[in-house]
């Protein structure tokens, strides 16, 4: 076993696989509950991942490693204007049908020890993927927790 | 190695009052913990169960701290799996806080932090097959409080 950082996050999500692939990879579902960050992911592996913040900024632009529909994505992790000197760490969604829904695993790992990121994206995802549960299964995502700046920027980190 | 301990963090929209009703209610634990439920009169030092739909006892333990709505630890062993019970007692805490809202954006969020860990230093077991059983659970709670659903029934 390694002592190396890593994130592991499993949600339930009363969608189909094939929903929550499109609310992962397309920017006009992403910003409704993605703290209104734009990501785009839909291309194949060698093309570019990017995160856009409400601001207009480019906050990710990292490789897209592999994409298997709806199954299987994996991306790489920078975040060009928190946390530019620290390299990038990769980012694994595995989606399953469970029940006629879909089981939904996040593994966020490849970081150094003492990664500064990994503190941030460990208090971000639980964020951003208890909105996108909100969002597939009422119509709205969450607003959680922005007066406080320790989730803000995790927030901010996980986009 | 640190020792195995199992974090989770999810986000509800809902209030604390009625995310810690639902955490201690035996009615509606029944609806979302994948046919369980749970009995105990949640004060501190009182006995706590979970308990089968057919009346079998899954996992038994004691409260520690109740603070309504705000705080909840059990110290917890499972009953019905031998190498789960071997390992012995664990010490289960819910945090319940309420997220301010960004007022831009409107609606609010209930934060809830579940730590759960064994009491002893040896074994992985049963950390193990609450980190498979708590998603569920919890992904179960949330649907429940928000949508009036479950993700899935047991």
């Amino acid at each position: 076993m390694s002592d190396k950082p890593k994130f592991v996050y499993v949600t339930y999500i009363a969608a189909p696989p094939e929903k929550v692939w499109e609310a992962l990879t397309k920017p006009d579902i992403s910003e409704k509950y993605w703290f209104g960050y734009r990501v785009v992911a839909d291309g194949k592996p060698g093309d570019q991942m990017t995160a856009t913040s409400p601001a207009g900024k480019l906050s990710h632009r990292d490789p897209i490693l592999v994409s298997d529909p709806p199954r299987r994505l994996v991306y790489g992790w920078k975040a060009l204007d928190k946390l530019p000197d620290e390299r990038a760490s990769r980012v694994t969604f595995e989606l399953a049908p469970f029940n006629g829904q879909t089981r939904l695993t996040v593994i966020h790992d490849d970081f150094d020890e003492g990664s500064k990121m990994f503190e941030m994206i460990s208090k971000g995802w639980p964020a951003v993927l208890s909105s996108m549960k909100s969002f597939l299964e009422t119509g709205r995502g969450l607003a959680p927790s922005w007066d406080d700046e320790a989730t803000r920027c995790a927030a901010e980190a996980g986009a | 190695m640190s020792k195995p301990k199992f974090v989770y963090v999810t986000y509800v929209r809902t209030t604390p009052e009625k995310l810690w009703a639902a955490l201690t209610d035996p009615q509606t634990i029944r609806k979302y913990w994948l046919g369980i439920t749970a009995e105990s009169d949640w004060k501190p030092g009182s006995p706590w169960t979970l308990k089968f739909e057919d009346g079998r006892t899954a996992d038994t333990g004691e409260i520690l701290e109740a603070v309504a709505p705000r705080r909840l630890v059990i110290r917890w062993r499972n009953e019905f799996r031998p190498e789960l019970k071997a390992e012995g007692y664990s010490r289960c805490s819910m945090e319940i806080e309420m997220a301010d809202y960004y007022p831009d954006r409107g609606g609010k969020a209930v934060k809830l932090t579940i730590h759960h860990e064994l009491e002893g230093e040896v074994g992985s077991k049963f950390i193990e097959a609450v980190s498979v059983g708590w998603p569920k659970v919890l992904s179960n709670l949330k649907s429940l409080l928000e949508t009036g659903d479950v993700a899935f029934a047991a």
